[in-house]
């Protein structure tokens, strides 16, 4: 898969695409593509960037998007051929917004799930539009005839009409559309929501942990890619001049699902190589190479040989082999990097100011748990556990493996629900909240197995984290480019100093070491600017040499913070915290210094196994 | 009622191959109503040279097995650690890439397998006539499906195979060849739908297109009857049977839509299916 | 260009809307092909005119199924096509019974073709239809299975101005309500096959019969219903019931348990395609023909070769062209000859259809003098009579529908059978002119010639 994050702050994809779309009339003709094949490519491109930002980008299947596509150009077509309404771009424009509309009511049902379940939903959801356009609605769509007589536009502009009909001066109109098209899908894509819709695809447990509305996040992506399925599907009934009800079909949904995956998703041109390559194959196997019916078999063979071989379509190959070219010879510089310099010092530069402040004069417990249960099944694995931090506090928390830790954990945060008992943060009750709630109040936690986005670079992790604490959960700022929201970069800037990821900014996780990807694992809570932070097990796997640096970053984040440690590194948690909570079994068994911890003797017993029950 | 049964057997069998393959594999299968008309083809061809119900059907059966273990190591293995997607579009165009071939070795035209002497006419059941293969398809069907459960259930493969779908990585770690494994589930899974496509080839003679029909439906099954469940295809193969033949009694346009919208509430209130497990999503 | 009024814009030809258009998007845009076309002597372009008649061939675009359900009906159509074409360009004597205006290709140019599947689609068939206009500059373009393709095709040959020749086409509607000027229809359709084979079942099966019908659920499938009503009420036939079924409905079994419920002497099975094969196969299966007589009132081509002789015996079908009609028809004896030379097999009622719309429109031409298209279809609109494979038949100007016969056959028992291929016997061919209903009874209103 391209990097979808990476930066394309430059208007050159624009114009490139611009100038591509005005050079090839002159050319392709010239390799067998007619006029009306190249207005049906650029109509199913249009109709898979959409796809491609649902798929490609927020990894979201859709077998469905026939639903949206018929929707906007039955609308359109409707408009068009059975009331008095003449113009035909607003008709078009009254299609999308339709389609977009069905889209949310469709992504509200569907978006419940996720995976092979959404993927049915979506198939089931398409086929139910097919029938009730062929059935009950058949009186205003013509059922299994469609709407004929679908007019081309008419296109004022003040000093003269154009008369847009089929041929070139409809690929004029069309590759119009287009242009417009992607250049606000790339703005999408360089948006605050198109980077953490790639994130999402990449981890949403996390998105969600961070603090973003992950559910909200996809349903906005579907609505947009309903919304490009209309604009396409009204296009495809003015490109013919007839509005066809295959259009609903579950083979068109199928058909934009290949052509996306041929050409690449997340990629955005994608769908428009893929289409091309499609309907070519289309052609050529019938009308150059007189296969007859044999051509589908053809065109299945190349199929599937396509999928097989070009792992990220045939733009990710084109990618991979100018990339190959690019670095032949060249060392990969940044590699060096990988060792762990030494412990920086604390950062002389203060921390960017919260987006939002804790409530003031409030002096109690920054974060209590109050009787807190959890119960799965038969198993109880946390059992009215109750725990005070105080503002400004270092906590341990140990206990022998099977202590309920983690669990406890995922209650604070609400990732999990309790099974009784409540959360309070800073005297506030939030027992139950979302967790992306929860973190957009200042609480959130770094996780014992790392849950980076691993697709990202290092300070493409920060930043998403960093867009949740400055956008809130939800934001549906989709045009705005990301780079310009004030205070970003130096969120971002700060906390990679904190965790020492500087050096390593633009790396890959998937190239960083064990030890800076548990710092980034550390970082990406860091960076949501948490007043509490929660560690599970920080130090797991590390080096002796890691975990004393680890220990010194503890050290310095603590500053203006509450911190909460479970860890299993006795000496590294009794240098560390100031007070120790000790859990067993599920409740709470012993809090107190590290001092009275390590000599209570139920405490040891716990540990080894001994006699004395909690 | 009676008729949902003869439907939902069916589909009880073609779905349970399915969402073992799935289980199992993780891989959705868009190539199996391909399988199932394969299976009519092969039994067509192995009739015509013998003349013999019986001989057909394990052809047809036999066939299928083949051609789903050759396709599992040719191509679908080379796709287990490529994204959902991927899989998907490989057994879509393998499927048409099948249904193609056919077309090209024998034309469009419908083929018929004629139903065995000793299950043809018409067997009166006191309110109704019915025809008697139907009901004889019923058996077969249903003794398939007991061989296939005392396969899941009571032999050591089938155990591997079942615990292969709640974790195949684990059963993998203990030591256990999980290719072969995998291998032998695509082969069954695909000959369940072999073995009912030329079980239904009475019925319905087959075309190249014959799969198509089927093939929608049989994912709904899957996904009602949660996805991995072997008793949850059965149980999910004979509730769509009964409400596609119950819905067309009152009108049949709404039946395949009625499918759907029971589908989606199905999902809506019970995630992974009726019967289904969590594990895979 | 300032100052030109829209009166004048409208007149302009498309070359010059085209250049305005360039002219503002900055760049010189000079779309392949259409520019430089030899201008017309006395006609302005219009549709693939002049460009597509102005070298030493023309092109034809075919556009039928080649997968899909209805792939076996479409290659046969494409087997009659190329017939045709063949016939054509040589100049065959066939042609020229036909009609002696055909000559060797038309108007001294060679006739090319070129075929693309639609799938048995809508869509796919229009796609198809544009692209042999903007690719090939297409004279004439052909091909249909399904009522829903042909509907989609005349509309879209109208909007682009090129002759259309529906292949097969059973709707009403195609010369109804859908009829356009730039398209006509040499098939046999719903309501004649009703008139037609109505007389012939009262007339065999007797007075007062229950009739139990299986109707698909689409346009078609009604029009033919309500037709069929109609027509058998003459006798006192009486419907016991009306078992609708929707498109591609492969279980049809709780239809025909309530048809064998009800008491019906006759079953009309309007399905078509697939569903008339199953629902045919199935009827066998519940023993409903045992006691019921199958009437097929339109016939699919190759019904009888799957559904088998035993099963279609007795049957009565109201169809276009059945080939053992070469014992009357001396020119359905040529063309079944030639047809058997070059493909080694009996026509289907769909070959014929397109043999017979290739040359009826060599012909118009030819009369035309002239692939202007406007004087093509008053050509055509004449009402010229030719003589077909099924004897004399002519275009009605008012909504473009050849007069022609329908043929009514009866299912052979397989003992009588004299070959492989010899299902029906030819019960009657009901005269055409009798059965055609006024020319506007289905809502027909023809568009503009230009």
């Amino acid at each position: 898969m391209t990097n979808p994050l990476a930066s394309r702050r430059t208007l050159t994809p624009d114009v490139l695409t611009a100038v591509g779309l005005i050079v090839a009339p002159f050319i392709l003709p010239y390799l067998g593509f007619g006029p009306d094949t190249m207005n049906r490519i650029l109509t199913f491109g249009l109709f898979g960037i959409g796809f491609d930002l649902l798929f490609g980008y927020t990894g979201l299947l859709s077998f469905g998007q026939s639903a949206f596509f018929g929707t906007g150009g039955f609308v359109a077509a409707y408009l068009l051929t059975r009331t008095g309404f003449s113009s035909v771009v607003l008709a078009l424009l009254i299609g999308t917004v339709v389609a977009a509309a069905t889209g949310a009511l469709v992504g509200l049902i569907a978006l419940r799930r996720t995976g092979i379940y959404f993927a049915m939903i979506t198939v089931a959801i398409a086929q139910v539009f097919f029938f009730i356009e062929n059935s009950p609605l058949s009186a205003w769509t013509g059922g299994e005839n469609g709407l004929p007589g679908v007019p081309g536009p008419t296109i004022y502009l003040g000093f003269t009409t154009i008369h847009v009909i089929n041929g070139w001066s409809m690929y004029g109109f069309i590759a119009f559309c287009y242009l417009v098209g992607i250049v606000i899908a790339r703005r999408i894509v360089n948006s605050p929501v198109g980077r953490i819709l790639v994130a999402i695809r990449d981890n949403p447990l996390r998105a969600q942990a961070l603090g973003h509305a992950v559910h909200s996040y996809k349903l906005l992506a579907f609505v947009i890619a309903a919304a490009y399925a209309g604009f396409a599907g009204g296009l495809l009934g003015v490109l013919q001049g007839y509005m066809p009800p295959e259009a609903f079909t579950f083979d068109t949904s199928g058909q934009l699902v290949m052509q996306t995956v041929i050409g690449g998703p997340g990629t955005l041109l994608g769908p428009l190589v893929g289409a091309a390559v499609w309907l070519y194959l289309r052609d050529f196997l019938q009308a150059v190479l007189h296969l007859g019916a044999t051509w589908k078999l053809v065109l299945g063979v190349i199929f599937v040989l396509l999928v097989t071989f070009l792992r990220h379509g045939v733009i990710g190959a084109i990618q991979d082999m100018t990339k190959r070219y690019a670095t032949r010879g060249t060392a990969r510089g940044d590699r060096a990097g990988a060792a762990v310099g030494t412990v920086v010092a604390l950062p002389t530069v203060n921390p960017p100011v919260r987006r939002r402040e804790i409530g003031a004069g409030y002096s109690g417990p920054a974060l209590e748990a109050r009787g807190l249960t959890k119960q799965y099944g038969g198993l109880t694995a946390n059992n009215n556990v109750s725990f005070a931090v105080n503002a400004g506090e270092l906590r341990g928390v140990i206990g022998p493996n099977g202590a309920g830790k983690s669990t406890f954990f995922k209650m604070l945060t609400c990732e999990v629900a309790p099974s009784a008992g409540q959360v309070l943060f800073h005297g506030e009750d939030i027992t139950g909240k979302d967790v992306a709630d929860v973190c957009q109040l200042g609480l959130t936690k770094s996780y014992q197995v790392n849950q980076l986005f691993t697709k990202l670079t290092v300070r493409e992790n920060l930043t998403i984290a960093a867009l949740a604490e400055k956008r809130g959960r939800f934001r549906s700022d989709f045009l705005r480019r990301a780079a310009t929201l004030p205070d970003l970069t130096a969120q971002v800037d700060y906390t990679m100093g904190l965790v020492d990821l500087a050096k390593r900014a633009d790396t890959p996780v998937a190239e960083l070491a064990y030890g800076e990807k548990r710092r980034l694992e550390i970082g990406l809570a860091l960076a949501t600017s948490p007043t509490v932070l929660l560690l599970d097990e920080p130090l797991a796997g590390m080096s002796p040499q890691e975990r004393r640096e680890t220990v010194q970053l503890l050290k310095n984040i603590r500053r203006g913070r509450t911190l909460i440690v479970v860890e299993h590194d006795m000496d590294a948690i009794f240098n560390l915290a100031e007070r120790i909570t000790v859990l067993h079994e599920g409740r709470v068994l012993a809090e107190g210094t590290p001092e009275e911890i390590q000599r209570n003797s139920f405490v040891q017993d716990a540990y080894l196994g001994g006699v004395a029950a909690a | 009622m009676f008729n949902g049964l003869v439907l939902g057997a069916l589909l009880a069998l073609i779905s349970s191959g399915l969402t073992i393959i799935y289980g199992t594999l993780g891989v959705l299968n868009l190539a199996h109503g391909a399988m199932f008309m394969l299976g009519g083809y092969a039994g067509f061809v192995a009739y015509q040279f013998t003349g013999s119900y019986v001989v057909a059907v394990l052809a047809g059966a036999l066939f299928v097995l083949v051609v789903g273990v050759v396709m599992e190591r040719l191509v679908i293995s080379r796709f287990y650690s490529r994204p959902p997607e991927d899989q998907i579009l490989v057994t879509f165009g393998l499927g048409i890439v099948f249904v193609e071939l056919v077309r090209f070795g024998f034309g469009s035209l419908s083929q018929t397998v004629p139903a065995p002497h000793w299950a043809s006419g018409i067997t009166h059941l006191g309110f109704m006539i019915y025809p008697t293969y139907r009901l004889a398809v019923v058996a077969i069907v249903a003794v398939a499906l007991a061989i296939l459960y005392v396969v899941l259930y009571r032999t050591r493969l089938g155990m591997i195979v079942r615990a292969g779908i709640e974790d195949a990585s684990m059963v993998d770690m203990l030591g256990i060849n999980i290719d072969r494994v995998f291998m032998i589930v695509f082969g069954i899974g695909a000959m369940a739908a072999g073995f009912a496509g030329i079980v239904n080839a009475p019925v319905a003679p087959i075309t190249p297109d014959a799969g198509d029909d089927i093939l929608v439906e049989t994912f709904v099954v899957v996904v009602i009857g949660g996805v991995g469940s072997f008793p949850g295809a059965i149980l999910g193969g004979l509730i769509a049977g009964e409400i596609l033949s119950l819905t067309a009694m009152v009108d049949p346009s709404y039946s395949q839509a009625m499918l759907f919208a029971v589908m989606t509430l199905v999902l809506v209130l019970r995630p992974h299916g009726l019967l289904g497990m969590q594990g895979r999503s | 260009m300032p100052g030109l009024d829209s009166e004048l814009m409208r007149n302009l030809s498309r070359r010059s809307l085209l250049r305005a258009g360039a002219g503002l998007t900055g760049g010189v845009f000079l779309p392949m092909g259409f520019i430089g076309g030899a201008r017309a002597e006395d006609h302005p372009a219009l549709g693939s005119y002049p460009d597509g008649s102005s070298g030493s061939s023309v092109f034809v675009g075919i556009s039928v199924p080649r997968t899909g359900t209805y792939a076996a009906a479409g290659e046969d159509l494409i087997k009659g096509y190329e017939l045709a074409l063949e016939h054509l360009n040589a100049g065959n004597e066939l042609m020229s019974k036909i009609s002696p205006n055909i000559k060797k290709g038309v108007l001294g140019k060679e006739v090319k073709h070129g075929i693309a599947d639609s799938e048995a689609k809508p869509n796919t068939a229009v796609q198809n239809l544009s692209k042999f206009i903007t690719d090939n500059k297409a004279v004439l373009l052909t091909g249909s299975v399904s009522s829903a393709e042909a509907v989609a095709d005349n509309k879209a040959a109208d909007r682009e101005k090129v002759i259309y020749l529906p292949g097969i086409s059973g709707s009403n509607d195609t010369t109804g309500k859908d009829c356009v000027r730039y398209s006509f229809r040499e098939c046999f359709y719903a309501q004649t096959a009703a008139k037609a084979i109505a007389p012939v079942l009262i007339k065999n099966l007797g007075k007062d019969k229950k009739v139990a019908y299986l109707t698909p659920d689409y346009t078609y499938g009604h029009t033919v219903h309500a037709s069929m009503e109609e027509y058998v009420k003459e006798g006192g036939w009486t419907t016991a019931t009306n078992q609708v079924s929707p498109l591609g409905t492969t279980e049809f079994s709780s239809y025909l348990l309530n048809v064998a419920n009800s008491g019906a002497d006759v079953v009309i099975n309007i399905n078509f395609g697939r569903d008339a094969i199953l629902s045919i196969k199935q009827a066998k299966d519940f023993g409903i023909l045992d006691k019921m007589t199958l009437v097929v009132p339109y016939n699919t081509p190759f019904l009888a070769k799957e559904v088998g002789a035993e099963t279609m015996q007795n049957v009565f079908a109201a169809t276009d062209y059945w080939w053992t009609l070469e014992d009357r028809f001396p020119l359905a004896k040529m063309f079944n000859d030639a047809f058997r030379a070059k493909y080694n097999s009996n026509p289907e009622w769909g070959a014929n259809c397109a043999y017979m719309q290739i040359a009826m429109w060599a012909d118009a031409v030819e009369r035309a003098k002239s692939f202007y298209p406007p004087d093509v279809i008053k050509a055509y609109e004449a009402g010229q009579h030719v003589q077909s494979t099924v004897g004399e038949v002519w275009f009605r100007g008012a909504d473009h529908q050849l007069v022609r016969p329908v043929v009514i056959v009866r299912g052979k028992k397989p003992a009588s059978m004299k070959g492989a291929d010899d299902f029906y016997d030819v019960v009657e061919v009901v005269a055409g002119e009798g059965l055609m209903q006024a020319p506007d009874a289905f809502g027909c209103k023809l568009g503009s010639y230009t």
